[in-house]
């Protein structure tokens, strides 16, 4: 895992992988095996392999507008890609390998990305690109940017405190993994986002750093539109809907953020309990060596308590990598999303501030000027979209937590489970060797 | 196993009162042990008789306990706790136990019992009375000697101690005893008669006695090391249960901040709402019932305190054999110097310096029939130590005879109340990790819910 030979590499570029069987398995990945693929019939242009054009293949305005035409579209995809099963998914990303790096300069994990998809908007059917967080993080902004209407899920969080946390170790590369293969999922399962530009060149560049330098704009037009959206406008009142919205992400950052301070206060008593646990084991184990007969039964308690201490730390890793990380993931989603909320607001208040100017002009044309009747669409697909997402949103959040809680039970029980065999494993050796002249009537329940 | 050939004075006659204990605590069942093996020890002999004699069986129980205030010995106002007594005779045949004597008494009293016990019967191992003030406390329990919870372990403690003096096939048969379970008023004058107080053993005599002996029996050195390291580890064992009782307590307690969040957090939601609510119900259980669960625990820390103060009740034997070892030795020392200054006399010549020999040397010589004289005394003293050494020889046989029957009896005794601590303790945890197997599977299922 991480740690191994330091290599210093940037994206391996695409290449398909014959081991991983294709979801969607079927003669079109044995074409694509070996990497000479022939060109889809839908693309114009014919490409070399592993390049990747700037000009998309289908031509036209990219995906992602959210111009009104394309809206009716965007529902259509809604609708379909709202059956999350893998019979009507075209599009899998995974997240795994981690690889750390050693340079001059610095040292840094990468992590690999496994794409596989029958999108006509990917060349080939199967990439593999390495990846680093700073790549993720320039994602992100990249789809802020340029899908301001929709909730971009969050990021792990970008800055650990050195020395508290090793940035290295093999329990924070993996929950980091997790949290990035999670951010890309949500990517993948968004109808309007798993189509961004910037989305797919990050799965298939070979490599990113020439986008990134050279800083190509493909803004789509709403993009542009809503980064010039000053902030100079205020809104009046929040219509009822958003403003309900607002408050109930204001409620429940806050009840997240008490469930965090909670969960982690009980890993703090939890660790606190197996330390005096460690220390409370071998006291029987000394004692045993000053007895006879009670010398085995001493020992046997001495080691069952020492199975409870290990079943207890299992427990409290496993809260600690699994449960908390995620708490905190949501609070940075709601946290952003509500950046989204005011973003919304801004847009209102600019189209409104518009309207009313033109109704002070007194102009006798009834014809909206055509730049109110701009802002119009762009207030209207931003209420369109981030209801759409709210509602995806809530949804996914359901599914999330009701998988979260039951994790978080399931630990306890096994951890439980643990104890119990071991307790119930050595009431038969604490009987035993009673002396016939006596026998000793088990208090067992 | 034999057995002291009972004091007529200190005993009862007839001999026993074949005790059949009664015990809230969990050794009961050791008890009866105990009663069962006293029984069938005490078929042998002459005490076959007696225990055919009295078929009736007696139970002892300290059944109450009660606040009062009265005087002091300073005339000074004073709170304290008296224990009832409760004792039951049952009839063989029906089974039916009726009620023969019940008195009051309070932990001072208990003391003096024991305190005159330890004098009178120095080889056997003396149980133990409960702890005079609550140590090994976790944060919840009160250091309190008046808390309630406190007063009822002492209550079961001091039943326990009756009842283990009640089946001891020699300490059941004091006198002294058969008085403090009937007799309530003059019962203090009637001990401090007997004057075992000044009987006792001087703790100065019995320091010096442990750093100067020279050949105490190897077996009670080793149990003197025994009871030495016994009393260390199960302190140890005591001081660390208290702080995982403590953090124990933490962890299910903070469990309950999730009970209130989660309905908090069910007040904004739709669909998962129901299902958050009654988790958080589940995780008001879970945190309740920690409870009970170190309640139940107290029960084991209290059989461990008393085998930690057994180990003191073990170092008292031998303390009193290395202090009847040493008198010993001295009485022998004593012997051997008089026998060499009688035959120093006799002979004329002085081997060892003694103060006579300088005097005289001095002085001048005694005359022979001063010499004739001290030659005489000396033999008579000489007479006189030899019987005395001889049965003093006899008393530390028997004495080590005795007392090492006392300690098979009681290792046998540990071994099993030990087992059986164990055991419970056991049994306590199984019943914890079933008891959070359920919540947390009610838990999930409620989040399955949601």
């Amino acid at each position: 895992m991480a740690g191994g030979p330091p290599k210093a590499l940037p994206s391996t570029g695409p290449h398909s992988l014959r081991d991983m069987p294709h979801p969607l398995a079927g003669s079109s990945s044995e074409e694509a095996v070996g990497g000479d693929s022939t060109p889809s019939p839908d693309l114009l242009m014919a490409r070399s392999f592993g390049d990747k054009d700037l000009i998309l293949p289908n031509g036209g305005t990219p995906a992602g507008t959210s111009s009104p035409a394309s809206s009716s579209s965007l529902l259509n995809r809604l609708q379909l890609d709202d059956d999350i099963d893998g019979e009507t998914r075209d599009l899998f990303v995974v997240v795994d390998d981690p690889k750390k790096h050693v340079c001059t300069m610095e040292t840094y994990i990468t992590y690999r990305i496994t794409t596989k998809s029958t999108r006509v908007e990917f060349d080939l059917p199967e990439y593999s690109v390495r990846r680093r967080y700073q790549d993720f993080d320039w994602l992100r902004s990249k789809l802020e940017e340029s899908q301001p209407t929709h909730l971009i899920p969050p990021l792990p969080e970008k800055f650990v405190v050195k020395g508290v946390v090793d940035r290295f170790s093999e329990e924070f590369v993996e929950t980091r993994r997790k949290a990035l293969d999670k951010f890309l999922k949500r990517i993948t399962d968004h109808p309007v986002l798993s189509f961004n530009e910037y989305f797919n060149i990050f799965l298939t560049a070979k490599d990113l750093n020439i986008y990134k330098k050279q800083g190509i704009a493909l803004l789509t037009r709403m993009g542009e539109s809503v980064k010039h959206v000053t902030g100079g406008y205020k809104l009046r009142t929040r219509p009822l809907e958003f403003a309900a919205i607002g408050d109930y992400l204001d409620t429940f950052a806050l009840k997240l953020g008490t469930i965090d301070r909670i969960a982690q206060r009980i890993i703090k008593e939890e660790i606190e309990y197996l330390v005096e646990l460690r220390e409370y084991g071998p006291v029987y184990s000394t004692w045993s060596t000053l007895e006879g007969e009670l010398a085995e039964p001493l020992e046997g308690v001495s080691a069952c308590i020492g199975n409870c201490s290990t079943a207890l730390e299992e427990l409290t890793d496993d809260m600690t990598e699994d449960f908390l990380p995620v708490l905190r993931e949501y609070i940075l989603y709601s946290d952003s999303m509500k950046s989204v909320l005011k973003k919304r607001d801004q847009v209102q208040a600019e189209y409104e501030a518009k309207l009313e100017a033109v109704a002070l002009r007194k102009e006798d044309r009834p014809k909206v000027p055509a730049d109110v009747e701009k802002c119009q669409d762009r207030m209207e697909c931003f209420n369109a979209d981030l209801k759409a997402d709210m509602e995806r949103w809530q949804n996914n959040k359901r599914q999330d937590f009701r998988q979260l809680l039951m994790g978080m039970a399931d630990k306890n029980i096994q951890y439980y489970e643990k104890c119990l065999m071991a307790w119930e494993s050595i009431i038969p050796l604490l009987q035993e060797k009673q002396e016939a002249k006596f026998p000793v009537t088990a208090v067992l329940s | 196993m034999e057995q002291a050939p009972p004091d007529p004075e200190r005993q009862l006659q007839p001999a026993p009162l074949e005790p059949l204990g009664r015990s809230d605590a969990g050794l009961g069942v050791a008890v009866d042990e105990e009663a069962e093996g006293a029984r069938e020890e005490g078929s042998g002999g002459d005490t076959m008789t007696h225990n055919n004699f009295w078929l009736k069986k007696i139970e002892i129980s300290v059944s109450e306990a009660e606040k009062r205030t009265g005087r002091n010995a300073m005339n000074m106002q004073e709170t304290y706790t008296a224990y009832l007594i409760e004792t039951r005779s049952v009839e063989h045949t029906d089974g039916q136990s009726v009620l023969t004597d019940s008195l009051w008494r309070r932990y001072s009293e208990f003391e003096l019992l024991r305190n005159y016990l330890l004098v009178y019967y120095p080889h056997i191992v003396v149980p133990p009375l409960p702890e005079k003030r609550a140590e090994f406390v976790w944060h919840k329990l009160s250091a309190d000697n008046m808390d309630p919870d406190f007063v009822e372990r002492r209550r079961i403690g001091l039943e326990n101690f009756l009842l283990r003096i009640a089946s001891h096939p020699i300490l059941c048969r004091d006198k002294i005893f058969y008085l403090f379970l009937t007799q309530e008023g003059n019962w203090k004058e009637t001990v401090n008669e007997t004057g075992f107080q000044l009987k006792a053993d001087s703790r100065l005599k019995a320091l010096n006695a442990t750093f100067r002996v020279k050949n105490p029996d190897k077996r009670f050195t080793d149990l003197k090391h025994y009871s030495d390291e016994l009393q260390s580890v199960i302190s140890h064992l005591l001081r660390v249960r208290a702080r995982v009782a403590d953090r124990l307590y933490g962890v299910y307690k903070v469990h309950g901040n999730y009970g209130r969040v989660f309905s908090e957090w069910s007040a904004i939601e739709k669909e998962m709402g129901d299902g958050l609510q009654s988790a958080g119900h589940h995780m008001d259980v879970y945190a309740s019932s920690i409870d009970d669960i170190l309640e139940d625990e107290e029960h084991y820390a209290d059989q461990l305190k008393e085998y930690l103060f057994y180990a003191e009740a073990l170092r008292a034997v031998c303390r009193k054999h290395e202090l009847m070892q040493y008198d010993l030795e001295i009485a022998a020392q004593d012997l051997a110097s008089k026998k060499q200054q009688c035959e120093e006399l006799a002979t004329g010549t002085v081997r060892t310096f003694s103060l006579k020999g300088m005097t005289t040397k001095l002085f001048g010589q005694e005359t022979p029939e001063q010499r004739e004289a001290r030659i005489k005394v000396l033999e008579e003293q000489i007479n006189e130590g030899e019987q005395q050494l001889k049965s003093k020889n006899l008393e530390g046989r028997e004495f080590v005879k005795n007392a090492w029957a006392d300690i098979e009896r009681f290792k046998e005794q540990k071994n099993r109340d030990l087992k059986e601590a164990l055991i419970s303790y056991a049994v306590m945890q199984i019943s914890m990790c079933k008891k959070g197997i359920q919540v947390w599977t009610n838990a999930k299922e409620c989040f399955s819910k949601m």
